[in-house]
């Protein structure tokens, strides 16, 4: 059989399903509702990697007081920037001090980052700005620059003020990043929010440091926390994303738990597909008898099986994976651990992974009705 | 041309037995019988005579257990079912006694279905559709569904899909035993028009006599076997 004698069959599948609208649709809805739970979960994974795996690329590290892990109790003195600044490798520092509304594993934390005002261009050229203004920012104590999606979860433009973990801030922009992390927290001035946290002036939580392009992280993480061994504040220094998998340990295991959900979804698809194409096939055995004896061969006759199947899939996909596509783009979904973000993005990638699954899974799950189509003799069928 | 070149299907020996139970059922039995083309021929007989069985080993849907069965030099009983597969769809064409259309297409697209697995324009495939439907006077109503016409008018679409592929054979189960008188004799008088108009043959199972008034050719079967023929 010519592919192009396949794709005749194609109008006589879809009609053939259309045929029984509500089986279809119910059909339909329950591959939908299976392959949305599993794009969320994928993309609960993605995100994961997304924020862990580290790459060679990856020039960023974050020096935290040793044997700490929250905001809260990190604390190192203001002057290490200077000494970090000097040693061999490092391109560019920015103190940060972080305070979070809840530490826990959340929904909706707000994450402030207290840095100078004047080094954060320098320091992440990235951001862009795509609504208000950097310079209104710099020129206003208690200005706030957030990400895009805390924006748009939080329903805030500029000009509004609100107030979280007892730090009131204006809205000077909103800022949007290639760095998930900074789409989901708020930029204030480092000053601003060690008084208002009532933090002492000279600690923050936290450095971050770029290396220099092609630099050996490991190297000036082990230069940075050798140099302050004996200090009062020892530091623990690690690539950003190791900080984020060892900060966020919490988030990540329930992530990992969740593609049991993911894996759950994909075996009740397998199933409903199944079910509903074996019970087309169950009350068309004359009918495809009828198919043979105009001389379709056996492959069409499973083709056409599967091509159920595949339609099934390809329409419980888009509306399931879309679905899911369009749910995280207007919810904005990040989750929170000790003010590290994990932020759920719709991906086109995602979008065809949970599509291509979908399809994959339709003409899997029509396999043995197709093969319950051919295997009667015609004559036999006809009978029925 | 001679008698023996103008044969189209030549059977010898055919018997075909299958097990129901712990019964083996033969239902034919050394079966010879030549076909000529162009011939209408009717098959009659009682209930369980091998009528149906003859007719489904003629049309390749089933194959004999010891025999042989040639069809223009075809050796349609050695074939496998792949290769009975395509030569049903250019050889034989099928008539059902219940039609079995397919409901959720039309007219057109029931007589369609034999040409979809070809590689053939979709303009020659709307043409040849049409001119079937055209033969079997229905080209008003190519774009009804099966349940906007009558029975009569689902056998004529059932005929236009038996002959769109232009096969030499057409075998006919019972073609009118589910049509008032009327459209009973329409059908026969279309099948007939085929046999001597368009030089098909026609093999024809029927219990009704005025059916097989039609024919040409009338033979009886009873118990698997050849009885009589009768000219």
């Amino acid at each position: 059989m010519k592919l192009s004698a396949g794709m005749h069959l194609v109008p006589l599948a879809f009609k053939q399903l259309v045929r029984h609208r509500i089986r279809t649709l119910l059909t339909v809805a329950g591959i939908a509702a299976g392959m949305f739970l599993f794009t969320l979960v994928e993309s609960m994974q993605h995100a994961v990697s997304g924020a862990t795996e580290i790459r060679a690329s990856d020039q960023t590290l974050v020096v935290y007081r040793e044997n700490r892990y929250c905001p809260s109790t990190s604390r190192l003195p203001i002057y290490y920037e200077d000494e970090i600044r000097r040693i061999p490798g490092v391109r560019e520092v920015i103190p940060i001090q972080i305070t979070v509304n809840n530490c826990g594993a959340s929904l909706d934390v707000i994450t402030f980052r207290g840095v100078p005002p004047e080094q954060l261009a320098r320091y992440a050229p990235e951001i862009r700005i795509i609504d208000g203004s950097r310079k209104d920012w710099e020129a206003t104590d208690d200005g706030a620059l957030i990400g895009e999606n805390l924006a748009l979860r939080r329903g805030l433009k500029p000009g509004d003020a609100f107030e979280a973990a007892g730090v009131r801030v204006r809205i000077s922009g909103v800022l949007s990043s290639p760095n998930p992390q900074d789409n989901d927290v708020a930029y204030v001035h480092l000053p601003f929010l060690q008084q208002a946290s009532r933090r002492g002036l000279g600690e923050v939580t936290q450095f971050n440091v770029r290396v220099e392009e092609g630099g050996d992280l490991g190297a000036v993480a082990r230069a940075i926390d050798e140099r302050f061994a004996s200090a009062e504040e020892p530091t623990y220094t690690q690539p950003e994303k190791a900080f984020f998998a060892q900060a966020a340990q919490d988030l990540i295991e329930l992530t990992g738990f969740t593609r049991w959900i993911g894996i759950g979804a994909v075996i009740a698809v397998v199933g409903l597909v199944a079910n509903a194409v074996l019970l087309v096939v169950r009350t068309r055995i004359r009918e495809n008898a009828v198919l043979q004896t105009l001389g379709y061969p056996d492959l069409a006759i499973a083709w056409l099986v599967m091509l159920e199947g595949l339609l099934l899939g390809l329409a419980g996909g888009i509306a399931g994976a879309g679905g899911a596509m369009t749910f995280l783009w207007l919810a904005r979904i990040s989750f929170g651990n000790e003010g590290q973000m994990l932020s759920l993005s719709p991906d086109p990638v995602l979008f065809a992974a949970g599509l291509g699954l979908a399809l994959a899974l339709g003409a899997f799950a029509a396999l043995y009705p197709a093969w319950i189509a051919v295997r009667r003799p015609i004559v036999e069928s006809l009978r029925t | 041309m001679n008698r023996q070149n103008d044969v189209l299907i030549r059977c010898h020996g055919v018997t075909k037995q299958y097990r129901k139970g712990n019964n083996l059922v033969t239902p034919l039995e050394s079966l010879d019988l030549d076909v000529p083309r162009g011939d209408f021929l009717a098959l009659m007989g009682p209930s369980g005579s091998g009528k149906t069985t003859l007719l489904n080993l003629l049309s390749g849907i089933d194959q004999p257990t010891s025999g042989s069965i040639e069809m223009d030099g075809v050796k349609v009983h050695a074939l496998n079912r792949r290769e009975l597969a395509a030569w049903r769809a250019h050889h034989v064409g099928y008539i059902f006694q219940l039609y079995h259309l397919v409901p959720v297409l039309t007219a057109f697209e029931n007589v369609e279905l034999p040409l979809l697995l070809d590689d053939m324009p979709r303009r020659e495939r709307q043409e040849r559709v049409e001119a079937a439907l055209s033969l079997v006077g229905l080209s008003d109503r190519m774009h009804h569904f099966p349940r906007e016409l009558s029975g009569g008018q689902e056998q004529r679409v059932a005929i236009a899909r038996a002959l769109v592929a232009d096969p030499p054979l057409l075998v006919a189960d019972e073609p009118t035993g589910d049509l008032d008188r009327q459209a009973a004799d329409a059908i026969l008088g279309l099948l007939h028009e085929l046999a001597n108009g368009q030089g098909k043959t026609i093999v024809m199972v029927t219990h009704d006599p005025k059916a097989a008034e039609a024919a040409a050719r009338l033979l009886h079967l009873e118990k698997g076997r050849l009885l009589e023929a009768v000219s």
